[in-house]
Formats: structure tokens, C-alpha cells, sequence
């Protein structure tokens, strides 16, 4: 068995060596240096070397405008060192969030489980807070250090806004360990939402925090506020405000939270593997589970605020936006379209699988297999790139440039269509493991009046939401060529409005599960089946049309969820249960999913965080600032692909270590 | 008891179930598609799946239906338990038997195909939209707040300069199967194709008319184009024209910008 485990040591020990050496070919790395080596080896002669030193005496400063790192081209390192910091970052910013969420629910219903889970999150919040602080010093150190002229003009810009970026983190640092060490003190009474308060105001921090680091990224892409000929600052306040800064603060939380559910899910299995009792396993299925609730129900939006930063991208400059989507970036979307497809595969897989610890889930495990076959439909669809891979043999058969399916599967319209449908069949799994363990319901009256006013009030707000979008179509300025095609698009937020009003009074009637129904069909006819045929329909007639159609089938599809939740809230509560919850029966099988949900969000988040800096190519500040260095080329996939490992890898491991830190504390002093 | 119980139970057949799902989707993407592809296009021809898309597909398929399998115990030990001795089972022998005979076959044959010499051109990554320029960003149609009288005769004239000097490739409905078509490996662009000069705004598509083949950048080269640069044949009015002409012809809008609105 030991001589087994060293020799897995031993390989793991060759293929990250073998892992490294690639990467250090494949950038050419320590050219510079050796250059500089070669220099100093032909000044050998004493002479000659003091007369060397002379002529530096009289050479007079100059200030550098880039350096390398012992060789190394800066933008690797400054590459490597800001997503790990972000990927740190990432977990400390979105853990807070629910942390307090699950806290106050422990407090409210008077969980004890709750709120150990929350405490023990917290520990982890704790140990990798300093990781993410260090790494944070590392990246300023190595961008004043390697990008000093860049860095110049930054701080010019922002240097008050630097400042309070410290005030923030003093802030956090306050909030984190006060929240974290007054958790027996604030046990009780007030003091426990004086404790949640804190957490609050953690939050509040933290989140400032990002945004406030947000704007100097998204500057650089969308630069506002300064001359775009001579770098003069013209107004401070529209620097920081800058186009893309909302957008990315919006794409960030929401992407945040689903990396923080997803990490914290591989812990409890990893922990749920490796624990040795029944009350262990129960406690780690059921955190894992958590996290998967948490990282999938943040990851079901993602996509809608992803594509609200793609068309803010486009808007601000279209060259970027074609870049990204259909030039240099187009082939990592397809690597991006494998991980967000596996994601969605491995969190239906694991409510699967969850599903077999549930007395009474039988009557729903024959959906599914349909539910199966619809999530790989609409991957295989979502993977399908518009310009496929042809041999010179294939394009001469096919006798032009697209083949149909990449013609059909490979545009937007398409894409739009089964990520909506990917988004309602993920949370169709999720209603089917909720009413698994539930029997006879309650009917909706004896929800007295609190439920009445929450329904009419939920199905108000969408419509009201839906109303808004449609006056706001009606009201565009379009030509008369363009303008009859909006209709069909009013017709199907009034169809959606309808449904949704029936739906609120079936629901009044005790027909809950009918409402849920009617409203699932007439979202997905109308967003996926008729919005994808219309998708086409636009992109030839009235391409200007396109953009309001996505928003408009998001809104039906979001409107779909927010109102078939809240049925399904008091469709089952008090519920009768049919068999109950058997914490800790849950096969490994389950515990890989987790696992693979984990690596595959650190990947996805290295990948996005490559596409979005680098969209700038060359550039240090879009249209403004050029990146004049050695190293200012545009990665290609393979390079890409490498260092991304590397990162995913290094953040994994550091995460372990962190973790495994962390649990040393905990071994001595366990919390009950 | 036990081995009683055993014996009694029903034989499962889901890894046979398994492979039959993946046979049926492997006869839906490489028979049925292209001939249902050719009806539904109007096609002289059947449009036979790309070798990319069939790889992709079907490792698909084979991941979904082991997903299937293992979504509780019962199910994955189901589908393992074909493997298990078939006793008195006469088909399931059988089956075992065609299983344990196919997997080498087909190992051998997926060795042999991927090996044996052959004469085919390599298969390339191709990439949508070459990176526009950022001298081009920013232009506009010089004709785009004109009257409607001058637009319309900028595009009468536009149609008329695309057909002295476009027509030979792109055809003369701009759906790229001009005279000369049959010539290219990559063929001209069809323009009528919503996905092409649809999905980009009206300097791009100047871009590639001025700077043509030999203007695209540096990134994601080898780039496989045979437009030529007109910039020294045509004026940039003239390319103006002719872009109005051709969406015109082809019955499509460009990309609208979006308003920057905070």
C-alpha cells in the first residue's frame, strides 16, 4: 500500500516537473537574462570594467518603464499572481454572503446547524482570508515592480480612490475577525443579530472593496475621464464610473457566490470521503449539498449577467466585441461552453444521485432520464462552434462554407435558446429534489393571508417588471423597416403576463402544481422554441432587433423561476413527509461531482479572467495606453491553456493547504 | 436464500440498452442528418456531418448514458452486472460475447484509421471575424445621415459597382456563388447568410473590402482568404457605396452600435 502511494508520488512528483518545464519552454523564459549574462561575460577585463563603471557614473537616471521578473516576462507573472489573488478573493468576498444569510436562518428557526455551518465556513474564511491579503501585496508589489511607467499613470487617476480602497480593507480585517471571534460571545438574544450585523457589515466591506478594484480593471478596458491623446485627467469621478464598471461588479458577485457554493461543496466532500463516522458523513453530505444549492442557485443567473456584460463589451467598443466573440477569443468560448455545460451536468448529477437518499424520490426518477437527454441536447448544441474545424476534403462535400449544423447551432439565437432551456430543466431538477421527500400538501388557504399578499405580490413585481420592458420596446426610436418586428416580442411578454396572472389565480385555487406547469410551457415555447426560430428570423431581416429579443426571453424565463419558486414555497410547506432525509447515504459518485463542479468553476474563472483582460491585446488602457513591453503579444490556446492549468493547479493546492491549516485548530477544539 | 434470489432476479440489460442509444444517435448524426439536412435545404447533395462534430457528439452521447447509469447504486450495479457470468441467460451470452469481440474491433479500427497513411488536408481552427484594425473602429458611413433620395441612389449605384466588381466571386445575389466560386477552396462569403456581414457593422465589412486578403493581422494567422485590396482600385466613397449595395442585395442589415448610456 505505502510502496503504492509513493510511487503515485513519485509520478505526480515527474508530471509537474515535466508540467513546469513545458511552460518554461514554451515562454522562452530567461532571454533577457541571458542576454545580460552574455553582456557581462564579454566586459571580462578589469579595464575595461572600470571603464564600464565610469561611463554608468555619468549616465544620468532614467526611469524604467518595464522590468522582468529574474528573467521572467512580467506579464506572466502579473498574470499568474492576480488570478490567484482573485480566485482568492473570489471565495473570501462571496462566502461572507451566504455565510450570514445561513446564519440568520440558524437564528430565525432556531437551528443549531445552521449555525455550526456557518461557523465552520467562517474558520475557512478566516485561514484564507491572509492568503488572499498577501497575495494582494505580492500583485501590487509586482506591478509597481515590473509595470512602474503604467503604474505611474494609474495612480494618478486613482490615488484617492486607493486610499479608501485601504480604509475598506482595515474595514474588512475589523468586520472578518470581530464577526468571527464574538461568535460565543454574541451567542443569544440580541446579541446574535448583533453578531449577524456584523457579518452585515462584513459584507458591506468586502463587497466595496471589489468594486472599488473593479473600476481600475474595467478603466483599462473602457477608459472614461481622461484626454485619449495626452492622458490629461479630466474628471476623476467618470474614471472610476467608467462604462464597464457595473457590469463587471454584477457578473463578479453573482460569479462569486457560485465559486464560493462550488468550493465550499468539494470541501465537504473531501471531507465527506474521508470521514469515518455516520454523524461525520451526515453533517459533510448535507454541507455539501449546501454548497451545491448555493453555487448552482448563484450559477443559474450567471449566464444573463454574463451576457449583460458581453453586449455592454460591444457597446463600448465593437472591435472588442468582435474580438471576443468572434475573432482571436471565439475558440476559448468553446473551451468556456465545455466547462459551463459540464457544470450544468454535474449539478443535475449530483441532485441526482442525492435523490437515492430520499424515501418517496422514486415517483420522480423517471424524468430523468428526459431531463438527461434535454441537458445534453442543449450541450451538444452550446458547444457547436459557428466556424467548425473543416478538411479542405469536407468543405468540397459540403459545397459551402457552414454546415447546417453549425449554420443552426453555431449563432447566437441558438445559444440563447438552450441556455434557457439548460436553465429551466437545472431548475426543474431542483423542484423535483425539493418535493422528493414530500407527500400530501396543505392546501394554500391554510398559508393564511402572509402567503396571499407574498404570491400576489411576487406575480405583481414580475409583471410589473415585464410591463416596464415592454413600454420601454415601444418606446424605441427604430425605422419603420425594423419596427413591425418588435411585436412579436410584445406579444409574447403579453402572453407571459397572462400566464402569469392564471398562474397566481391557480395557485389562489390550490392548483399550484398546475400553475407551475402552465407557466414552465409557455416560458420554454416561448423562449426556447418560438424565440429560436424568431432568433433567425432577426438575424436576417432586422439584426437591430436581436439584442431586445435575448433580453425579452430572459426576462420570461427569470420571471418563470421567481414566480414557480415562490409556488413551490408554499406549495409544499407543511407539507407531509414521506420518508425523510437519509443525511450521509449518498454515494462517492456524488462526492466527484462536487469535485469536478470545484475544478471546473477555478477553471472557468482562470479562462473568463484571461479573455477579460486580455481583450485589451495590446493595450495597458484601450485607446489610450499602449503595452510597449516584450511581452505584450497575444497568448495563443495552447499558452493559454498552460498557464490556466498551472493557475488552477497552484490555487487548488494552496487552497488545500490553507484548508487543511485551518482544520488543525479545529481537530483540538471541535464546535458542537 | 440468497443465491436463490440471485437466480430468480431478471437479467439486466442497460449496458446493452447503452450501447443501442449510442449506436442510434451515431446512425442519426452520420446517416440520417445529411440526407435530412439535403431534403430539408433543397440540397443536390447530402451535407455529411463534419469529423469535429461527430467526435464531439458522440463522446457526448456515450457520457450522457453513462451519466444515466450511475444516478443511483441500484442502476450502476444494474448496468455493471451484465459483465457478470450469463448462466442459464442464452442471449445475454450472446451479447457478452458480440461486446467482448466489438471492443478490440473497434480499438483496431479506431488505431488503423488514425494511422494508415493518407492524402487528407489538414483540418484547421478557423476564427470567425479577424481583429479590426482600431484606425476603422470608429468610422462611419459618410452616407448614414444623408436624405433618403441620396441614400437611395448611393445604393443604386453601390448595386451597380458590386456587380462590376463583386459579382465574379459573390454572385449577383451576393449569396457567393459567383462564376468564379468553383475556383476557391474556401469559398467567397454568402453574403445572404445571416451570420456573416449581419452580424458585423458597416466598417468592418469596409475594412475587409479596402485592406482585403492581404490586410488582415498578424494574430491567428494563417489566415485562408483570396479577397483581394481594393483600396487602390475603388475610392473609399465608392467602397461606401458598394457596401450599401450589397446589403441591399443580400436583403440583411449590419450591426447596429449600441448607445453607450450610463
Amino acid at each position: 500500500m505505502n510502496s503504492k502511494k509513493l510511487n503515485f508520488k513519485i509520478v505526480f512528483t515527474i508530471f509537474l516537473a515535466l508540467f513546469l518545464v513545458a511552460l518554461t519552454v514554451n515562454t522562452g523564459m530567461a532571454e533577457e537574462g541571458a542576454e545580460e549574462t552574455v553582456a557581462v561575460e564579454a566586459s571580462g577585463d578589469a579595464g575595461e570594467v572600470a571603464e564600464a563603471e565610469e561611463e554608468v557614473a555619468s549616465v544620468p537616471y532614467e526611469e524604467a518603464e518595464y522590468r522582468n521578473f529574474f528573467g521572467i516576462d512580467g506579464r506572466l507573472i502579473v498574470w499568474i499572481i492576480s488570478q490567484l489573488h482573485l480566485l482568492f478573493a473570489a471565495f473570501v468576498l462571496a462566502v461572507p454572503l451566504f455565510v450570514v444569510i445561513i446564519e440568520a436562518i440558524g437564528a430565525k428557526s432556531n437551528q443549531i446547524k445552521f449555525d455550526n455551518l456557518a461557523r465552520e465556513l467562517t474558520k475557512l474564511l478566516s485561514t484564507a482570508f491572509a492568503t488572499t491579503a498577501a497575495l494582494g501585496g505580492l500583485l501590487a508589489f509586482a506591478l509597481y515592480g515590473l509595470y512602474p511607467g503604467f503604474m505611474r499613470y494609474m495612480t494618478d487617476v486613482f490615488h484617492p480612490y486607493m486610499f479608501v480602497y485601504a480604509l475598506c480593507f482595515f474595514g474588512e480585517v475589523f468586520f472578518l475577525y470581530a464577526y468571527y471571534y464574538s461568535w460565543d460571545l454574541l451567542r443569544t438574544g440580541t446579541g446574535k443579530w448583533v453578531h449577524v450585523f456584523l457579518g452585515v457589515m462584513l459584507n458591506v466591506f468586502g463587497t466595496t472593496l471589489m468594486m472599488l478594484a473593479n473600476s481600475w480593471a474595467t478603466f483599462m478596458m473602457a477608459p472614461a475621464g481622461i484626454d485619449m491623446k495626452t492622458g490629461a485627467i479630466l474628471d476623476r469621478g467618470a474614471a472610476f464610473h467608467n462604462f464597464l464598471w457595473m457590469p463587471v461588479n454584477i457578473h463578479r458577485i453573482i460569479a462569486n457566490v457560485a465559486f464560493g457554493g462550488f468550493v465550499v461543496g468539494a470541501y465537504a466532500a473531501v471531507k465527506f470521503m474521508g470521514s469515518k463516522t455516520e454523524e461525520d458523513k451526515a453533517h459533510y453530505d448535507w454541507m455539501g449539498y449546501i454548497g451545491n444549492f448555493i453555487g448552482l442557485a448563484a450559477f443559474i443567473p450567471l449566464p444573463f449577467a454574463g451576457y449583460y456584460l458581453g453586449r455592454e463589451i460591444y457597446s463600448a467598443s465593437p472591435v472588442m466585441g468582435n474580438i471576443m466573440m468572434g475573432g482571436a477569443f471565439s475558440w476559448t468560448f468553446i473551451i468556456q461552453a465545455i466547462l459551463i455545460g459540464m457544470m450544468f451536468v454535474g449539478g443535475n448529477y449530483y441532485l441526482w444521485n442525492g435523490m437515492a437518499r430520499i424515501k418517496g424520490a422514486e415517483r420522480y426518477t423517471p424524468y430523468i432520464k428526459y431531463i438527461n437527454i434535454v441537458i445534453f441536447f442543449c450541450f451538444a448544441v452550446w458547444l457547436t462552434p459557428h466556424n467548425l474545424p473543416l478538411s479542405g476534403e469536407e468543405r468540397a462535400l459540403i459545397g459551402e462554407q457552414y454546415h447546417p449544423f453549425s449554420k443552426f447551432f453555431g449563432v447566437m439565437a441558438a445559444k440563447n435558446a438552450v441556455v434557457n432551456l439548460l436553465i429551466l430543466s437545472t431548475f426543474f431538477s431542483f423542484l423535483l429534489y425539493r418535493r422528493a421527500n414530500k407527500g400530501q400538501t396543505m392546501p394554500f388557504k391554510s398559508h393564511g393571508n402572509g402567503a396571499k399578499i407574498t404570491m400576489v405580490f411576487t406575480v405583481g413585481i414580475t409583471i410589473a417588471y415585464l410591463a416596464w420592458y415592454a413600454m420601454g420596446l415601444k418606446g424605441q426610436d427604430l425605422s419603420e423597416v425594423v419596427k413591425p418586428y418588435m411585436s412579436p416580442l410584445l406579444t409574447c411578454i403579453t402572453i407571459q403576463i397572462i400566464a402569469l396572472i392564471c398562474a397566481l389565480f391557480l395557485t389562489l385555487a390550490n392548483k399550484g402544481k398546475l400553475a407551475q406547469t402552465l407557466l414552465f410551457v409557455v416560458a420554454a415555447s416561448i423562449s426556447v422554441v418560438y424565440f429560436w426560430y424568431y432568433g433567425f428570423v432577426l438575424m436576417e431581416k432586422a439584426n437591430m432587433v436581436l439584442r431586445f429579443l435575448s433580453v425579452t426571453q430572459v426576462s420570461i424565463v427569470i420571471s418563470t423561476l421567481i414566480v414557480n419558486t415562490v409556488i413551490d414555497v408554499f406549495l409544499f410547506k407543511n407539507a407531509k413527509e414521506v420518508g425523510g432525509i437519509q443525511w450521509g447515504k449518498i454515494p462517492n459518485r456524488a462526492q466527484y461531482a462536487l469535485l469536478l463542479l470545484c475544478v471546473a468553476i477555478v477553471t472557468l474563472m482562470g479562462l473568463m479572467g484571461f479573455i477579460r483582460s486580455g481583450l485589451r491585446m495590446n493595450w495597458h488602457i484601450y485607446g489610450y495606453m499602449q503595452d510597449k513591453s516584450a511581452g505584450a503579444f497575444t497568448p495563443s490556446i495552447a499558452y493559454m491553456g498552460w498557464v490556466v492549468s498551472l493557475i488552477v493547479f497552484l490555487f487548488l493546492a494552496l487552497v488545500a493547504v490553507v484548508f487543511w491549516l485551518g482544520s488543525l485548530y479545529g481537530r483540538k477544539e471541535k464546535h458542537v | 436464500m440468497a443465491k436463490k434470489k440471485m437466480a430468480n432476479k431478471k437479467n439486466s440489460y442497460s449496458m446493452i440498452m447503452v450501447v443501442v442509444s449510442v449506436l442510434i444517435v451515431f446512425v442519426i448524426i452520420k446517416v440520417i442528418a445529411p440526407y435530412a439536412f439535403m431534403i430539408l435545404l433543397g440540397k443536390d447533395h447530402t451535407m455529411p456531418t463534419p469529423s469535429t462534430l461527430m467526435l464531439w457528439y458522440m463522446i457526448l452521447a456515450i457520457l450522457a448514458c453513462l451519466v444515466y447509469v450511475s444516478t443511483s447504486d441500484l442502476k450502476w450495479a444494474n448496468f455493471l452486472s451484465f459483465i457478470l457470468p450469463a448462466g442459464d441467460d442464452k442471449f445475454k451470452a450472446l451479447f457478452q460475447k458480440m461486446i467482448i469481440i466489438a471492443i478490440p474491433l473497434l480499438v483496431g479500427w479506431f488505431v488503423y484509421s488514425g494511422t494508415v497513411p493518407g492524402t487528407a488536408s489538414p483540418v484547421e481552427l478557423r476564427i470567425q471575424h479577424p481583429t479590426l484594425p482600431q484606425e476603422f473602429e470608429k468610422m462611419e458611413n459618410p452616407f448614414l445621415h444623408a436624405d433618403e433620395a441620396t441614400k437611395r441612389k448611393c445604393i443604386e449605384e453601390g448595386k451597380h459597382l458590386y456587380q462590376q466588381n463583386c459579382r465574379p466571386c459573390h454572385g449577383s445575389k451576393a449569396d457567393g456563388n459567383g462564376p468564379f466560386a468553383n475556383a476557391f477552396r474556401l469559398r467567397p462569403i454568402n453574403f445572404t447568410d445571416p451570420g456573416t456581414i449581419a452580424t458585423v457593422v458597416e466598417a468592418f465589412a469596409f475594412w475587409r473590402i479596402k485592406e482585403g486578403g492581404p490586410g488582415l493581422p498578424g494574430v491567428s494567422t494563417p489566415w485562408d482568404s483570396a479577397m483581394p485590396a481594393w483600396k487602390d482600385v475603388l475610392t473609399d466613397t465608392q467602397i461606401w457605396k458598394i457596401i450599401m449595395g450589397e446589403y441591399a442585395t443580400a436583403e440583411v442589415q449590419a450591426r447596429q452600435r449600441e448607445e453607450m448610456e450610463h
